[in-house]
């Protein structure tokens, strides 16, 4: 069985609201780390290979060598200028066409969403891409080989799907413990493993499907929400100070 | 400083960095309180490598550089320095004398079970008549047969309630003065061999040091470091890697102590200010602040010359001797930026306080390692 799972370096640090993507400023995504491990959890029940797939700038490697020293086999880093720009849209493009480069495959698995833009629209847009189907958030993984059986919880309620191979989860962030990289691990990904850098000419895409010409997404201007807040004193002895600040909360619709 | 450092070592510092916030930091405090070793943390790390950190992959180890080891030994320091203590001491004057001087079948032995953290190691060697003079010990193993008889009362051995392997120093030939002192592995459990009752320690709570004696104990003569006579070599090389170990520490305390510290001075208002904006406090943020970086370039710089196999002696006892001195003035200007609240158990800096000051005074006092410095620059 062969899972890619597809991770980001994400940015840690914005001094002063500018992003500034250097290595010491990046870890891999945190939601990305529960895909993984379910990546390598199914990896060592059924066998197989766990492919780990980025696009991003060149410091993103010391992410890819994390994921190695973690447990993936392979690591691939997307990178080329054409690529800066992208939007969710125009990365998706990127991603499944890297996908299909490094077919044939099983099981495509991305984190729910990304600490730094957090849209959640990476991983099912890419489904659409590789025409494949694609559940949303999920906890418990079952099934191989041929199918697969995926528990998924959303409203209090637990749903259930079989999908054909290949497919591709979004992995809810509860529903593995991501295990630390052995030191060793991190000697061989850092010392010994490679990280192999692909072009947008070497997956087949053209300059003008990505980046910014790639991406419909225009951003008009962002700006920081000051937020205002009041400091409300509310006197009296402790229990009446409680039931105050409760009937204040009941009334505010934020509780009851 | 992150900027200089390998990609190899950020990620290494991030990995060990959130592990030991996860599974340390809960329990820090409490394990100091209870003087209780975290055996459910230590197998933990154990499995990931902490416990041998420099040993090739070949003999179980995680095949790192110095550098790496440095950064481990300061991340986990910078949580409890009693666990650095632990992994400290194995790796630097356990594991690593083992792999220097044992013979091949020495180190397919004991190298292997001691790297996967199956078995502690120590380092016995201070006795009570004998401790900044190495060359004073009094211990003795006598040839018998294929046996040494060896009888010692060691004192202050670092993971001594715990230590499957231990490195003994002893006098294989009394007449031959410092020429006469040899290194020979007694393992726990062998007839002879006592483990004495935990020291009751002013830091480093959590680290089971303690005394061990052999009592006419008979350990196979196999057990032998290299060869008789040459136990104060072997100990100068093990302290050599150790004091940097304990640099690290150091940095690792002081780091800490420094980051409470300002996290304290922004929330704490007095005259209608946080304190951070009185300049006596300044003053001291900026003093601790420079004082930790030079402390880490030293550490580092010392762990870059031996992974370059270049002389780092020097070095290393110098960044030993700064490291040490830092801490124990970084963290008490930290209880100092406390107040009050400094010297009470509420706040972790009186602990940072109690585990740095001995710092100064393990593999080597800083009074010891001025000489070692003076001499080592008088005969350059
Ligand atoms: C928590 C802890 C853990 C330890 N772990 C270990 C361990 O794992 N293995 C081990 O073998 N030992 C260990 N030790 C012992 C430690 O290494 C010794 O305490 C240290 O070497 C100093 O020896 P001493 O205590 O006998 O002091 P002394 O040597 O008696 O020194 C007393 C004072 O005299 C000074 N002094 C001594 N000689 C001179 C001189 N020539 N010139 C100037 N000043 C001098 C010293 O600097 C010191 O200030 C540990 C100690 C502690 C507290």
């Amino acid at each position: 069985m062969h899972i890619i799972v597809c991770i980001k370096s994400v940015v840690t640090d914005a001094p002063r609201g500018k992003i500034v993507r250097r290595a010491d400023k990046c870890a891999l995504n945190p939601f990305d780390r529960p895909a993984l491990e379910v990546a390598l959890q199914l990896k060592e029940k059924h066998g197989g290979s766990v492919t780990v797939l980025t696009m991003g700038p060149p410091s993103a490697n010391a992410t890819l060598r994390e994921a190695l020293a973690i447990g993936a086999h392979r690591a691939v880093l997307l990178c080329d200028p054409a690529l800066a720009g992208s939007d969710t849209l125009a990365t998706s493009t990127a991603l499944s066409a890297a996908v299909n480069y490094l077919a044939p495959f099983d099981l495509i698995l991305f984190g729910s969403r990304t600490l730094d833009s957090d849209t959640g629209q990476v991983g099912p847009q890419t489904a659409v891409r590789l025409d494949i189907p694609m559940v949303t958030g999920a906890v418990k993984i079952d099934g191989f080989p041929g199918h697969l059986t995926v528990e998924r919880k959303v409203d209090g309620f637990l749903e259930t799907y079989e999908l054909d191979l290949p497919a591709a989860l979004t992995i809810h962030p509860a529903s593995a413990a991501p295990r630390d990289p052995a030191l060793g691990g991190i000697a061989a990904a850092f010392d010994e493993m490679p990280v192999e850098t692909l072009s947008i000419g070497q997956v087949g895409l053209d300059p003008n499907q990505v980046g910014d010409a790639g991406s419909p997404t225009r951003v008009l201007s962002m700006k920081p929400v000051k937020k205002k807040r009041t400091c409300q004193w509310i006197q009296g002895t402790p229990a009446t100070q409680a039931d105050d600040l409760v009937r204040q909360l009941v009334d505010a619709g934020l509780i009851g | 400083m992150e900027m200089l450092l390998e990609e190899k070592h950020r990620t290494l510092r991030q990995s060990v960095r959130r592990f030991c916030d996860r599974e340390l930091r809960p329990i820090a405090a409490q394990i100091d309180q209870e003087a209780r070793f975290p055996w459910e943390v230590i197998e933990k790390m154990g499995a990931l490598g902490y416990f041998g950190i420099q040993v090739p992959k070949t003999l179980g180890g995680a095949g790192l550089d110095a550098v790496s080891y440095a950064i481990a030994i300061e991340e986990i320091s910078r949580v409890s320095a009693a666990i650095g203590l632990c992994v400290s001491v194995h790796n630097s004057v356990a594991v690593y004398p083992i792999m220097a001087f044992g013979s091949q079948a020495q180190i397919d032995q004991w190298v292997p079970p001691l790297a996967r953290g199956e078995k502690i190691g120590a380092f016995c060697l201070t006795e009570p008549n004998a401790g900044s003079d190495a060359g004073g010990i009094e211990a003795t193993a006598r040839s018998d047969g294929d046996t040494y008889v060896v009888n010692a009362n060691k004192v202050f051995v670092t993971n001594g309630g715990i230590a499957d392997v231990c490195l003994i120093f002893c006098r294989t030939d009394p007449a031959a003065g410092r020429r006469g002192i040899s290194v020979v592995v007694a393992e726990r459990g062998t007839d002879g061999f006592v483990v004495g009752d935990l020291e009751d320690l002013c830091g480093m709570r959590a680290n089971p040091v303690c005394s061990i004696r052999l009592n006419d104990c008979r350990v196979p003569r196999t057990n032998l470091l290299a060869r008789e006579g040459v136990g104060l070599k072997i100990g100068l090389a093990a302290l050599d890697t150790g004091r940097m170990g304990i640099g690290a520490q150091a940095v690792g305390i002081a780091q800490a102590a420094l980051e409470e510290a300002v996290r304290y001075a922004r929330q704490r208002q007095q005259f209608g200010v946080p304190i951070e904006r009185h300049q006596a406090i300044q003053t001291m943020i900026a003093d601790m602040a420079t004082g930790v970086d030079a402390a880490r370039l030293m550490v580092y710089r010392a762990a870059a010359l031996k992974d370059r196999r270049l002389p780092f002696s020097k070095e290393s006892a110098m960044a030993k001797l700064f490291a040490s001195e830092t801490a124990t003035r970084v963290t008490d200007m930290a209880v100092q930026i406390h107040g009050g609240y400094g010297y009470s158990k509420s706040y972790p800096v009186e602990r940072y306080y109690r585990d740095a000051r001995v710092t100064r005074i393990y593999e080597g006092t800083s009074e010891i390692h001025r000489m070692v410095i003076a001499k080592s620059v008088l005969e350059e």
